[in-house]
């Protein structure tokens, strides 16, 4: 194996040398919350003058490089008063900030904020930043608000059926999208077999999703990344909030341990059983056990100066039992530790120790079965990341990390009666070793570059047994590997984007990226179910990879009062994966001669029209795609199309202040239906009617079409200390009967003949929460 | 509901599931047919139709009626490998199954389940599952004494060598309080088993249906399997 550092050598020599010119000294700080202490994202410090600017990043901190002598500043950010300082830069300096929050959010007006890769100078693109707010006012199922339910109505961002979490981004699988929270992967994201997510909607501050572009830092999925970041406390007071609604109630506690210098936060959400799978008219599941609960809490602690620590953690957890007969419990855990460090105005480190995992017990007991099913998937992470702002127009990423993977597959045991035998399963092992750098660099005031790359050293450790299959899948060969590593997988990762600004209302955006993946989610079914099985990147199984390009225009109008972007993408998947029919995954030692193997490619165009600001707030995304797939052993071997695959999708967000105290909300959804496998003939074996299908994925289920709505009443009595506002919502308000599948059975009169008939899930479906804060 | 579905082109089927319950033997020869069409119910006339064993005994099926090849003096024993030869219209069709020995049944019974307030019944057979061989069981099932229709295939591969009971019932229709059924539980090979396993997997949850792979040569559809068989008649308790 070739070290890794080789790789960096070339690049290192392609970086000229920064150097910050004589006449120039740099101002740097952070913008914090006035009232609570939290550093904003995206606020804008300005020069009044000559319009000199910089954001602030994810942690409140700006950074701006200027001619020496004195400014005028203007600080700014979305909800806030504007602050304006006059300062003389005589050398580099440092200045905080502490913005007002305005009392009636009827003022946010004033304010257009300036998000990443949604501004027409950033070379970032494919990505859409939502803040909690935007989350807050999109109408729900059952009136619980989720974040992976609001980044569906994104372009270029599919649900993965009714109600549900799921997502595909691009025309990909689900098990294809990094889902992190404070830098810990999710493995699994949904509760309730997906129709919620374990975000609770309380702990986060925001969301950032990339579909295209994806920067250097990310790796390890091919298809997105979702950057979840954890609320921080409140530095300033001691508050809470509590939410009751349909489905589950929360509770959340904020406040300084030290004033000014640290703080806690902690939120609780948990569900009441099983109310609203009654309203889904499953009759069958009437009488569970049934609820899910979540835990979230961080710590932010500053050091001294420079230097804050963050201890943030998650659990939560599913269970479910059907009257001793069933039981399948399900859950996540994940714990990240971050050292932030300011080493001087230029040089900024984070340290990071991460820890997450996902388990599933699963049993089935009656007078002559008892078995137990279990699978544990874990992983720590140990990273260093760097970032050097050289000057205004430049700045070098840098990191370096370790992944320790472990998967414990679905192992059987059973303890009455021998009816099963207890089968073990290897566990799978396997070590990520990873380093990225970039750097951001503009060039001239038109042209603005992120480019960099992403190395991975993927170790599938050894100590186990590998085996080799034929094209039938059956085992020809065992071996046991005694070795520690039984094979490396390397690869090299190129991300680049590039905005070229037309003039100062748009611009032209180009990216590419490369990304592959070496943990990999294997699911044969349509309903998203906890014991999907993951394995690891093996000799049978090797990275999936994507090859994406994307070209892009952006452009504002009425002085940024709406954002426009169109983009197309091309992607070319390979080493994708797909599930034998009848396969036996579970307990199999040979699972890997169940799986088939072949390439994709997706492609489409994207169009997005938001309004920032005024009464009306809202979006309207439009996706016109294609997701193809090619395996050998499948549709004979001809290309078809992936079950996400839908040529138009279009979401409609709108958001209207009546007043002061009445905000209405309205969604409206529509799309082609997914590609699904029909009979188109069929044949009588041993007196059954047996369907004869001639193409995968060659039909498609009927459009889909939507429309929430919400009314929210929130008196805006800021005097006093405690706060409570109603939101009442109704899903699917025309009642549109959707088809969730459609399946086939015998006429009832000719059982000669057959017929086709739908399960529609969810109908129209009222909701009501109660918010209050103290 | 409505559904615009394409009408594929017949494609020649083959249903011979042979057995030593007795010594008559069927094979039917069909077609299939469009998704919307009644089921084909006439048959494929004129086909020829043998089977050989591995020992050289030759049997020649004749056709009856309605597409179906029979041989009335023809009792399959365990062990031996049977060799399928269909011609249909100048085209070979062929396969081959070696069958395999019955696993005897201990005990049988009834079983109840009540979910969710509704009480659903089973027959169910209790036996030794013989230890360190594969052994695979499809299950066929006849209510009140109508036809047998395909209820369920099992594969030991999780109770090896195990006391196992196997729970049977119909795939559409519930048994109540009072019924007569006749489980014919088969003793199958691999590939026959891999069939059904297929066909029993096309359901609501899966994402992509297909066909049950067919271990009969030239694209026919259907498989051919020599099992031994044993029937069982059980009614449903007061």
């Amino acid at each position: 194996m070739r070290p890794i550092i080789q790789y960096f050598l070339p690049i290192s020599l392609v970086l000229s040398p920064f150097i910050l010119s004589a006449q120039e000294a740099v101002l740097s700080g952070i913008v914090r919350d006035a009232s609570t202490g939290k550093p904003l994202h995206g606020a804008v410090i300005i020069t009044v003058n000559d319009s000199i600017g910089a954001t602030s990043d994810l942690r409140g901190y700006y950074h701006l490089s200027l001619p020496r002598g004195t400014h005028r500043f203007a600080i700014s950010y979305i909800g806030y008063q504007q602050q304006i300082a006059t300062i003389e830069l005589l050398q580099s300096h440092e200045r905080n900030f502490e913005l007002k929050p305005f009392a009636n959010r009827m003022d946010e007006v004033l304010v257009s904020a300036k998000e990443k890769g949604e501004s027409v100078d950033d070379p970032h693109m494919s990505t859409v930043h939502l803040a909690m707010k935007d989350i807050k006012d999109v109408p729900v199922l059952f009136g619980e608000k989720d974040l992976l339910k609001t980044i569906q109505l994104l372009p270029g961002v599919q649900s993965g059926g009714e109600g549900s979490t799921n997502f595909h981004v691009r025309g990909s699988d689900g098990g294809q999208n990094l889902i992190l929270l404070d830098q810990a992967t999710v493995y699994n994201a949904s509760h309730l077999f997906g129709f919620f997510s374990i975000f609770n909607s309380d702990a986060i501050k925001d969301v950032q999703l990339y579909k295209g572009g994806i920067p250097a830092q990310f790796g390890g999925r091919i298809s997105s990344v979702l950057d979840i970041s954890m609320l921080d406390g409140n530095k300033k007071q001691f508050s809470g909030e509590s939410g009751l609604g349909i489905i589950a109630s929360r509770i959340k506690l904020e406040g300084p341990l030290t004033q000014d210098k640290s703080s806690f936060l902690f939120s609780a959400r948990r569900s009441y059983a099983d109310s609203f799978l009654k309203l889904a008219k499953s009759k069958d599941m009437d009488n569970n056990s049934l609820y899910f609960y979540d835990l979230n809490a961080k710590l932010s602690i500053n050091l001294g100066k420079r230097t804050s620590l963050y201890l943030s953690g998650y659990h939560g957890k599913d269970n479910l039992k059907y009257s001793d007969l069933f039981h399948i419990a399900w859950g996540n855990s994940t714990a990240t530790a971050r050292l932030n460090h300011q080493f001087n105005d230029k040089i900024s480190s984070n340290t990071s120790l991460i820890y997450s995992g996902f388990n599933y017990q699963a049993g089935v007991s009656s007078q002559q079965i008892d078995f137990q099913v279990a699978s544990k998937i874990r992983n720590a992470h140990a990273k260093q990341d760097f970032s050097y702002y050289a000057n205004a127009n430049n700045t070098i990423r840098l990191g370096l990390g370790a992944l320790a993977q472990s998967i414990k597959p679905a192992n059987l045991s059973s303890d009455k009666n021998q009816s099963v035998n207890p089968t073990t399963i290897e566990n799978q092992r396997g070590i990520d070793l990873g380093g990225y750098i970039s750097h951001e660099w503009k060039p001239t005031t038109d042209l603005s570059l992120q480019y960099g790359v992403h190395v991975h050293d993927f170790i599938v450790l050894g100590k186990r047994t590998f085996y080799q299959f034929d094209k039938n899948g059956k085992p020809v060969s065992e071996k046991r590997d005694n070795s520690r590593i039984a094979k490396h997988y390397i690869n090299l990762e190129p991300r680049i984007s590039a905005s070229l600004v037309l003039n100062e209302q748009s611009s032209l955006k180009v990216s590419y990226n490369r990304i592959v993946q070496n943990l990999h989610q294997l699911t044969n079914t349509t309903a998203s179910l906890p014991t999907d099985q993951y394995v690891l990147s093996s000799p049978n199984i090797k990275p999936q990879r994507v090859d994406q390009a994307v070209l892009g225009y952006f452009r504002t109008f009425r002085n940024k009062q709406y954002n426009f972007s169109v983009e197309a993408y091309y992607k070319r998947l390979s080493n994708q994966i797909d599930v034998r029919n009848g396969a036996t995954l579970q307990a199999n030692t040979y699972f890997e001669g169940e799986l088939l193997f072949g390439v994709g490619r997706a492609y489409g165009l994207e169009g997005y029209l938001r309004k920032n600001s005024g009464r009306l707030k809202g979006w309207i995304s439009y996706t016109l795609s294609k997701s193809r797939r090619k395996f050998n052993g499948i549709n004979e071997g001809k290309w078809f199309n992936a079950r996400q695959d839908r040529t138009h999708d279009l979401a409609v967000v709108a958001n209207y202040a009546l007043s002061n105290s009445w905000t209405l909300s309205g969604t409206f959804v529509f799309n082609t239906g997914n590609a699904v496998t029909f009979p188109s003939g069929k044949y009588l074996i041993n007196g059954k009617s047996i369907f004869y299908y001639t193409e995968r994925n060659g039909y498609r289920m009927p459009d889909y079409h939507r429309l929430d709505l919400s009314v929210t009443y929130d008196p805006h009595t800021t005097n006093k200390r405690f706060h409570s506002s109603w939101t009442i919502g109704v899903y699917n308000a025309y009642n549109r009967k959707n088809a969730y599948t459609i399946d086939f059975r015998e006429g009832k009169t000719n059982p000669n003949l057959t017929e086709a008939y739908k399960i529609v899930l969810f109908g129209i479906i009222p909701s009501v929460t109660w918010n209050f804060k103290f | 509901m409505d559904l615009d579905l394409n009408k594929a082109a017949a494609r020649v089927v083959i249903d011979s599931q042979l057995s030593d319950a007795s010594s008559v033997q069927r094979i039917r020869i069909s077609h299939s047919v469009g998704f919307d069409d009644p089921i084909n119910t006439s048959g494929i006339k004129g086909a020829t139709v043998s089977v050989k064993d591995n020992e050289n005994r030759l049997y020649s099926f004749q056709y009856e009626k309605d597409g179906y090849y029979i041989h009335r003096n023809f009792k399959p024993v365990a062990g031996r490998i049977y060799t399928l030869n269909v011609a249909v219209q100048k085209q070979q069709y062929s396969s081959s199954c070696q069958m395999p020995a019955y696993v005897a049944v201990d005990s049988t019974g009834i079983s109840e389940k009540s979910l969710n307030g509704k009480t659903y019944f089973f027959a169910t057979l209790t036996f030794k599952d013989p230890a360190k061989v594969a052994n695979y069981y499809s299950y066929t099932l006849s209510i009140n004494g109508g036809p047998f229709r395909f209820a369920n295939a099992q594969s030991d591969q999780f109770n090896d060598g195990l006391k196992v009971t196997h729970y049977i019932s119909d795939l559409e229709t519930d048994l109540f309080s009072g019924d007569e059924v006749v489980v014919r539980r088969y003793c199958v090979d691999e590939k026959t088993y891999r069939y059904w396993n297929e066909y029993q997997n096309n359901n609501l949850s899966n994402a992509a249906p297909s066909n049950p792979k067919s271990n009969i040569s030239n694209n026919a559809l259907g498989y051919f399997s020599v099992a031994s068989v044993k029937e069982y008649q059980l009614k449903i308790g007061q």
